[in-house]
């Protein structure tokens, strides 16, 4: 057994350790990472680059479109922070800052490929086409889903950290086995990086070449611990010790993450396997609702992201170009207010869940405990004053 | 047109000043501009208007400290003239005692809406969630008097019997103060030489329950001090029609002056159950003495009648029919008041409940549906009901539904009395013993069989009239059963 | 004497125990500058470094699978798993790794693990933070499973919890987090109950009520709220779900003859339903009525709007000591 003499070296320069009788110490390589590339089509600035890899092909009117989403995800974000700031959610995970990536990760699908989401997409719950009403019920504490996962091949929130990587790994194997031509993302954040499901995930997904892109939305922080705590090298090249490639992508420029997603949908769609898509972004609010980032890290940084906000940087660029004007704007922000005011109102109007229903759906066929138990609640719930004999 | 009311912003306070108006009226507000700082006991609170529309009028003036609850802002949302208050839900609730709210100490306050801070609706913030609510240690109203599952078991009213039922006196712990942790088990060492209480398996138990038997005066004969079945059995048959309830045999031979009777069973029911109608039910007692020979003349006919032979006849009997007649020409006396719904619910079927003494203490059992019984069948049911009840067999359905009552005090050999409602009826007739009286009987001072009736009526939903002619009613049938063809 | 929260008493409880020895540390998600997303750990690790209060990757089974080693290598750490919910991704490394090990080195090796977890429901939350899944643990022989209710428990628990050689799950009800009472703090641990006993926490002569955690201020209240209508509840605070204090209960149910056990994990198979079973074995010929469970009900926990019908309440806790007392 030699492994000692692999994995030791604590040595210092003066007084090299001995690995044992007769055995020389091979130096072990530094695990310096290289320098990360960032893929790039739209500066902070809101200037057009080119990448010699990755490009996008847009139309004036898909420029609009992608303009609006941005926007309209926004407002919906700060719709519902201000509705739990009234106590009308219990909570609210804001994508405030990561509008880009979602966005731009969200038009890159095609209507048959298949999203798994943690709790923050909204944006791209957005771009599936979901009702926006449609998340407020797992904050408002009504459901603990609210959608058909189905209807939009967009899968219900998933809270327990990195677990929906296995699940989008499982369904982009069975896309495989049935010989289907699309892909699945599997969304999922710096954090959870360090979990065993994620790396499981990837090693499944490497080993079976499962069409499944792993978009790593890297927000700087896993509540208030920053990527230093979760990685040494930059997240994209981890990949590499999978076996399948790593990039780095402008997560607040939604050009390049719109090119660099669909190319790498559009490579597993043809069979090449997975790839992990490192959005660089920021949470620039808190990790939910009730956290006081504050207490951990400096305004300083804050402030410099604020420079980069995916919003402001395509602004400038369609502004400058005419390819927006006043107009369009005031129209936006028209259709913001309306769209603010639906998801107000519907979130008002969601009525509590009845006490009942807590033995719903618990499971496909009978049961006869969860029967009594539900009867025997039942009878007792009305053995209130003001309750109604039912 | 809409008004807001100051939201309890967390803390579960009780009042807020309004500290400066950041609209005026006639201003155009947005849904969550700030509209008003107030100050609480903790700090300053900007608070967002819940609606859009334009100010119509600021309802508190600036300095002035008001309730949570009170509206202090009305903004014209062009919903319309009616000043309908916002949906309660969008309001923050109030806890019930602000004292149990688990805010932080005074040194640990935090900010409003962070961790540990408060939050909307007196609870505390938390990272995932609307935060912990208060609670408070009082029962929410459960339909009729007895709760489910426990028929007649607890009554709602406090009646104070744990100090008379525990050993050692209870410590009461100081509101939700959790207790110290002191250095070893506090228990009062009275608590350990406190008796155990009687052994004996879950069939000996019933047993003993209802043949009326208190298993802790029984002299165990199995192993380890355990009471069997026979034991049971032959306590009950000693004690049989002989020892009134409530009084062991102990207290003559104790020589000591006071004996301490434990408050349970039938006689906890009892007292939860007369308390509990004596302080809701608004008690009237009327009385009415009256010449009942020509009812005592009835029984006798009956008692001699062949086809009534082995059918037990009473002037209760009598009573019961007078009552059920009374109750037909005046159907509102069978009702009962219903707190929670504000309604007053007349029944169309007469329970009748008859109060009897038995081995256990009083139970009143009662008659379903006596309105529908004949003469002759009334007699069999009272018959049955008076056996099962002195058998201690009476079950708790038998107890529960009642919608009038007679208690037959005469029996005892007393004239009358003011009876006490049974919990959820708001009729209960007393009726004393017959005796022969001088009495005025067709203008001459004669000797008569006269009884005295009293009648006891939630006022309530029963007036002084309609209660008089119920009564007087009643009086009539007994005073001429033919009275009964009348009717 | 001062007056703190539960949170607080933990916090204390644990800055106690790092002055007492070097060899403990502090180690989870958010326990560092944040203080843990409770600040339970707050201003810890500004006042013993990086190196003993650690702010963990995102991974559970790493926090007590590393836990472990640094417990053979003679450190104590205290883990802090986030919620309730989240301790399963670190189900192996406790229930096939943590509690068998001392056995398989035939006693050899001692792992004075503490894994603190914030337990129950309560708090509006969404799902998989507001879980009671004590049951499981306390189900695995060569851990102990106990429960505060209080902050003056919380503040000698986790002392007592870090001081044990075995390991010890130490459930938080967060819910009652920011409940305050008075602590005196020049009482020792010596001087505090035993971890593993059972209290007497309000004394009743009609009905004993066992709680642990969470709903035992709940039982409290039920107990208030039954006076009032002349029912005298004992009122037991278990602590410790494994062992389990006997004796303690035992002698309650002796003197009152009824039972309900209370707690927030679904009746089925939960604690309520070992403490049934054993009352009924052992206490059988004084029972005057069967032992009743009131707890969660078998279903995954419902949506927070809703979480207040499904948790046991006052009322629920007061139907049981209705039907009790009506055998």
């Amino acid at each position: 057994m030699s492994a000692s003499a692999e994995s030791a070296s604590v040595g210092s320069a003066t007084e090299p350790v001995s690995a044992g009788p007769g055995v020389a110490m091979p130096p072990i390589p530094s695990a310096t990472p290289s320098e990360p590339e960032l893929v790039q089509l739209l500066t902070p600035e809101g200037e057009r680059v080119t990448h010699p890899t990755y490009s996008v092909d847009v139309t004036d009117e898909e420029l609009r479109g992608l303009y609006r989403d941005l926007v309209l995800v926004r407002r919906v974000d700060a719709e519902a922070t201000a509705l739990q700031r009234q106590g009308e959610l219990g909570i609210w995970a804001s994508l405030l800052g990561q509008e880009a990536a979602q966005v731009g990760s969200g038009r890159a699908m095609r209507e048959d490929d298949y999203a798994f989401p943690t709790y923050r997409e909204h944006g791209v719950a957005w771009c599936r086409g979901v009702d926006p009403l449609n998340l407020l019920g797992l904050f408002r504490g009504v459901n603990h889903g609210g959608w058909d996962p189905n209807e939009k091949n967009f899968h219900l929130y998933t809270i327990v950290i990195g677990a929906q990587t296995l699940h989008a790994t499982g369904y982009a194997m069975g896309m495989q086995k049935d010989g289907a031509e699309s892909a699945v993302i599997a969304y999922f954040g710096d954090g959870a990086t360090s979990q065993g499901d994620v790396n499981e995930a990837f090693i499944y997904a490497s080993v079976f070449n499962a069409p499944v892109v792993f978009f790593c939305q890297n927000n700087q922080w896993a509540i208030s611990e920053p990527i230093e705590k979760q990685s040494r090298i930059p997240l994209y090249q981890r990949a590499m010790g999978f076996g399948f490639p790593g990039i780095r992508v402008d997560g607040n420029d939604v050009l390049a993450v719109l090119a660099v997603t669909k190319a790498a949908l559009q490579n597993a769609r043809e069979g090449n396997g997975p790839t992990l898509v490192e959005a660089y972004t920021y949470r620039m609010g808190a990790h939910t609702t009730s956290d006081d980032p504050t207490r951990y890290r400096l305004t300083d940084e804050l402030e410099s992201w604020k420079l980069k906000d995916p919003i402001e940087r395509l602004k400038a660029y369609l502004v400058r170009t005419g390819k927006i004007d006043q107009p369009f704007l005031d129209a936006l922000e028209t259709e913001s207010d309306e769209l603010a005011a639906h998801v107000r109102q519907g979130c008002l109007d969601m009525l509590d869940p009845e006490p009942l229903s807590i033995f719903d759906h618990v499971y496909a066929e009978a049961h006869p405990m969860i029967d009594e138990e539900r009867e025997q609640f039942a009878a007792y719930l009305d053995t209130f004053e003001g309750s109604e004999q039912s | 047109m809409k008004q807001f009311k100051l939201p309890d912003v967390g803390e579960g306070l009780t009042e807020a000043e309004i500290v400066s108006w950041k609209v005026k009226p006639g201003d155009t507000v947005k849904v969550n501009e700030i509209v008003v700082e107030i100050e609480t006991a903790k700090s300053l609170v900007e608070l967002p208007s819940p609606f859009a529309g334009v100010v119509a009028e600021l309802l508190v003036e600036e300095g002035t400290t008001v309730d949570v609850g009170t509206p202090i802002i009305t903004v014209d949302d062009g919903s319309g003239p009616a000043a309908a208050p916002p949906r309660d839900d969008m309001l923050p609730a109030i806890p019930e005692d602000p004292s149990a709210v688990g805010t932080p100490a005074e040194d640990l306050a935090v900010e409003p809406g962070l961790i540990g801070g408060p939050a909307p609706g007196g609870r505390t913030s938390v990272l995932v969630g609307y935060g912990p609510r208060t609670t408070s240690a009082v029962r929410r109203p459960r339909k009729g008097a007895t709760p489910a599952g426990a028929s007649a078991a607890t009554a709602q009213q406090a009646v104070q019997t744990s100090m008379m039922t525990t050993p050692t006196p209870v410590q009461e712990p100081e509101g939700e103060q959790v207790p110290d942790v002191a250095p070893a088990r506090t228990v009062p060492s009275a608590r350990d030489t406190a008796t155990s209480r009687a052994l004996a398996k879950p069939p000996v138990r019933k047993l003993a329950k209802d043949l009326g038997v208190d298993l802790a005066t029984v002299t165990p004969t199995g192993d380890g001090g355990v009471v069997t079945r026979g034991d049971v059995e032959q306590a009950a048959d000693l004690s049989a029609g002989e020892r009134p309830i409530g009084r062991p045999a102990a207290d003559k031979s104790t020589g000591e002056r006071e004996t301490r009777v434990p408050v349970k069973g039938v006689r906890k029911m009892t007292a939860q159950a007369m308390v509990s109608s004596a302080f809701t039910a608004p008690h009237v007692t009327e009385w009415v003495t009256v010449d009942v020979t020509r009812t005592m003349e009835l029984v006798e006919r009956l008692r001699a009648d062949r086809d009534w032979q082995g059918v037990r006849v009473s002037p209760l009997l009598v009573v019961m029919k007078a009552l059920l007649l009374a109750t037909k020409r005046n159907p509102e006396v069978n009702a009962a008041w219903d707190e929670a719904a504000q309604e007053i619910v007349v029944k169309h079927y007469v329970n009748l409940g008859i109060a009897a003494a038995t081995p256990r203490g009083l139970v009143v059992p009662n008659i379903k549906d006596a309105d529908a019984l004949s003469l002759r069948e009334l007699a069999d049911a009272l018959a049955a009901l008076v056996d099962t009840a002195r058998a201690g067999r009476t079950q708790p359905a038998e107890m529960s539904g009642g919608t009038m009552t007679i208690t037959n005090v005469g029996i005892f050999g007393v004239d009358s009395g003011t009876p006490i409602l049974n919990p959820g009826e708001s009729v209960i007739l007393c009726f004393g013993q017959v005796r022969p009286m001088p009495w005025v009987h067709e203008g001459e001072v004669t000797v008569r069989q006269v009884t005295q009736l009293a009648i006891s009526f939630d006022h309530r939903l029963i007036d002084g009239q309609l209660g008089s002619m119920f009564l007087s009613d009643i009086a009539r049938v007994l005073e001429d059963p033919a009275t009964a063809l009348l009717w | 004497m001062s007056q703190i929260t539960l949170a607080k008493g933990i916090t204390m409880g644990l800055r106690r125990a790092m002055e007492a020895d070097p060899k403990v540390l502090v180690m989870g998600e958010d326990v560092g500058k944040l203080g843990g997303v409770f600040r339970v750990t707050d201003g810890l690790q500004k006042d013993f470094g990086e190196d003993r209060v650690i702010d963990t990757p995102l991974a559970e089974s790493g926090i007590i699978g590393t836990a472990i080693g640094l417990a053979l290598r003679g450190y104590r750490p205290v883990c802090e798993i986030q919620f309730d919910g989240f301790v399963y991704p670190a189900f192996d490394q406790i229930v096939s790794q943590l509690a068998k090990m001392r056995a398989r080195a035939l006693g050899k090796i001692s792992l004075p693990v503490v894994i603190r977890i914030p337990v129950g429901g309560g708090i509006g939350a969404v799902e998989h933070h507001s879980e009671s899944n004590e049951a499981y643990f306390a189900h695995t022989a060569g851990l102990k499973v106990v429960a505060c209710s209080n902050p003056v428990d919380a503040y000698f628990m986790v002392q007592q919890a870090v001081a044990s050689d075995d390991p010890v799950i130490l459930y938080e009800p967060k819910r009652r987090y920011w409940e305050k009472a008075e602590l005196d703090e020049s009482l020792t641990l010596e001087q505090a109950l035993p971890m593993s006993a059972a209290r007497v926490v309000r004394e009743g002569a009609d009905i004993t009520v066992a709680a642990y955690g969470p709903t035992v201020k709940t039982a409290m209240e039920a107990a208030t709220a039954a006076a009032e209508e002349g029912t005298s509840i004992e009122v037991v605070d278990l602590r410790s779900l494994s062992p389990l204090d006997m004796p303690t209960l035992r002698s309650s149910v002796e003197r009152t003859g009824r039972l309900v056990v209370v707690h927030e994990a679904p009746v089925f198979l939960g604690m309520g339903a070992e403490v049934a079973a054993r009352i009924t074995e052992s206490c059988f010929y004084a029972l005057e009525a069967p032992v009743l469970r009131v707890g969660g009900f078998d279903t995954p926990y419902p949506p927070s709007r809703v979480e207040e019908d499904y948790l046991p309440d006052l009322d629920r806790i007061l139907d049981a000591v209705d039907r009790s007392l009506a055998y």
